[in-house]
């Protein structure tokens, strides 16, 4: 009995965690909101000189689109380079990127394959723009998205800006509730630059000061999250980073299962290695939001989530065995209770509605700050139903795999 | 907007606004001690309705008692065999399983409802033998003695075969008492009818059944059930 109470209170701690963390940055927004002006479209006047870099690997079927809609940022032409360089591709990539070769924003590099980071370093070299940034090869730009974020930089002590990215023409169910998840992260990481607490600069059109990468010594490897490394770097020393949501990126999202585990466990193989680097700074309140709450949160988020959703499976596994006695013993399944009588409404399961229902408004916030829309993806109810069934299982193999130190695949 | 409003109003990686933090969890107390508020609502809902349910039940034992006593001298014809009771009775009996695998429910509260309800069917039981012994009928009776301390394997099993049961054979007259239940009525039952602590056990004429018993089990040890059923359908035809 014991036992049973101590699971419980420590279900409940969890769910109270999660309802805080939703609630906190949902002040922290509502603050900000009150306290700022929203940031206008900067003028021509003010543009930086900015260069593009787009790293491909195998990158065939998608290179072209990306590299078109950069060329197409309505961002004067003659403040704008990109620079695509092919990592030792094994594919038709090159061939693929051989007709910009006389474009005259546009810089083709060749390289051995060495990982994104020794992409990005490559093109650091040679880079004499103001700003620099990267483009996946599979990730595509809005028009004005480019002026959006260079708005960003007239504050001096701003040393980056990170975009709103959204899921790129979804097709599958999974697809859809990334969409979903997107939009959800897109109200995260809008919150967390009004805390001054993101700590990922991610890979789909972050943009940086040249002078301040540089000075870090550019890109490293970062467990194969460079992004996020990045990003815990910049922020141990104090360098500040924005996000402006309506800067919309588009990013193709895995199809399948499959496809989505390899990229989730990386993210959170990445995120944990790289956690565990800048250690010095969780619970440290010298730097602010972040170490104080911000990344102590995120990792007893996965702990957290991995134990409520063994608790959930096992409450599962519980009703169907009570259903398989049942039809053993009688010879059908039986029909679920239409009576009220019967709904749950223990603590547990009304704070578990609550948290869906918070939620599931952090979806329509993340939808209206990007996109302007007040309606939610059409991949947000499956979303909220089926995610946590997912989830776990990468969590778990991310957290074996960090522990074990085995390393992750790109691809 | 110029340089200097943007000074003022980007965030330091550095700062922290602890009133943030206060704000933010005096919320979520909030929102949390609703959802503790709202459950307790619901759960003294559950518990007033099943009491009331109860209370109707007792004000129909002593009305069929009283009105059984009224027709002393009467024919049995008026007074049903099969009273509202069952019905009454065995919904009360699903709520009262339901409340019970809820952790939320002050188990004090649960006892007593349980108390109440063991009590109501030794009524209705004594109740049904007296019209049985007036009217000379022969009802088929079980008494299904169950436990829920984890001394009993197979108990959840026998509650679903006298589930099926009841809905091949309506007329049977199934009760069935939790044998740990701290009820002096109960216990005396239980000596009366001599039943061990092997659980599950039924009581089937006078007779105790120990281990789990499959509804052709008890089809095998109550040859008249057949017939019920066989009367059963031929009243349904009549009353088309």
């Amino acid at each position: 009995m014991l036992n049973i109470e101590i699971f419980s209170v420590l279900t409940h701690v969890l769910l109270f965690g999660s309802l805080y963390f939703e609630v906190f940055l949902l002040v922290s927004f509502l603050e900000r909101l009150i306290r700022t002006k929203e940031i206008e479209i900067a003028t021509a006047v003010q543009l930086p000189s900015i260069t593009i870099v787009v790293p491909c690997f195998n990158e065939e079927h998608t290179v072209a689109r990306t590299v078109d809609s950069l060329l197409a940022l309505i961002y004067p032409k003659e403040n704008l380079r990109v620079v695509i360089v092919d990592d030792g591709s094994t594919d038709a990539t090159y061939a693929a990127i051989r007709q910009y070769s006389n474009h005259p924003q546009v810089t083709l590099l060749q390289k051995e394959n060495g990982g994104k980071h020794s992409a990005l370093n490559l093109a650091l070299k040679q880079t004499r723009t103001d700003l620099i940034g990267c483009l996946d090869a599979d990730s595509e730009v809005s028009p004005h998205a480019l002026a959006r974020i260079a708005h960003g930089f007239r504050d001096p002590r701003v040393t980056s800006v990170t975009p709103g990215i959204h899921v790129k023409d979804p097709v599958t169910l999974l697809q859809h509730m990334q969409k979903a998840e997107y939009r959800m992260s897109v109200f995260i990481r809008s919150a967390l630059a009004g805390l001054g607490s993101i700590f990922i600069t991610p890979g789909p059109f972050s943009i940086f000061r040249t002078e301040v990468v540089r000075s870090l010594g550019g890109w490293r490897h970062g467990h194969s999250t460079e992004d996020l490394e990045m990003g815990l770097r910049m922020q141990d020393l104090g360098y500040l980073i924005l996000n402006d949501p309506r800067a919309s990126v588009y990013t193709i999202a895995p199809r399948t299962i499959r496809g989505l585990f390899r990229q989730r466990v990386r993210w959170t193989y990445g995120f944990l290695r790289n956690v565990l680097d800048y250690r010095h700074m969780i619970f440290n309140p010298k730097y602010g939001n972040l170490g104080l709450l911000i990344l102590p949160i995120s990792l007893f988020t996965i702990g957290g989530a991995l134990y409520l959703a063994g608790r959930m499976f096992w409450s599962i596994a519980m009703a169907v065995a009570d259903v398989l006695a049942r039809f053993a013993v009688t010879g059908w399944l039986g029909f679920p209770s239409l009576d009220p009588f019967f709904i749950n409404t223990s603590v547990l399961w009304i704070t578990v509605y609550l948290v869906v229902a918070v939620t599931f408004g952090i979806v329509c916030i993340g939808s209206f700050i990007s996109t302007g829309s007040r309606l939610p993806p059409r991949g947000t109810p499956l979303f909220l139903a089926l995610y946590s069934f997912i989830v776990p299982f990468w969590l778990g193999a991310a957290l074996v795999r960090a522990i074990m130190r085995t390393g992750v695949r790109w691809k | 907007m110029s340089a200097e409003h943007l000074r003022s109003t980007a965030p330091s990686p550095r700062s922290i606004r602890w009133s943030t933090y206060v704000i933010a969890f005096v919320i979520t107390a909030a929102i949390f001690g609703t959802a503790f508020y709202v459950s307790n609502y619901f759960s003294a809902k559950r518990v007033a309705e099943i009491r009331a349910t109860q209370e109707n039940i007792s004000i129909d034992i002593l009305s069929l008692e009283t009105q059984f006593d009224l027709l002393a001298e009467h024919s049995c014809e008026d007074i049903a065999e099969n009273s509202v009771l069952s019905r009454e009775l065995r919904p009360l009996a699903a709520r009262l399983s339901y409340i019970e695998g809820q952790a939320s429910f002050n188990r004090d509260e649960l006892i007593q409802l349980k108390r109440y309800y063991s009590l109501l069917q030794i009524k209705d039981l004594l109740l049904m033998k007296r019209v049985a012994e007036k009217c000379s009928l022969e009802p088929i009776v079980i008494l299904y003695f169950y436990s829920n301390e984890g001394d009993c394997e197979d108990c959840e099993r026998q509650g679903y075969a006298l589930t099926a049961l009841y809905e091949k054979y309506p007329q049977v007259r199934i009760y069935s008492f939790d044998y740990h239940l701290d009820l002096a009525a109960l216990d005396t039952l239980i000596s009366i009818n001599k039943v061990a602590r092997d659980l599950p056990a039924l009581v089937i004429d006078d007779e105790v059944h120990y281990g789990y018993q499959a509804v052709e089990d008890i089809e095998k040890i109550i040859p008249g059930l057949e017939s019920m059923r066989v009367e059963t359908a031929t009243t349904t035809a009549q009353e088309d």
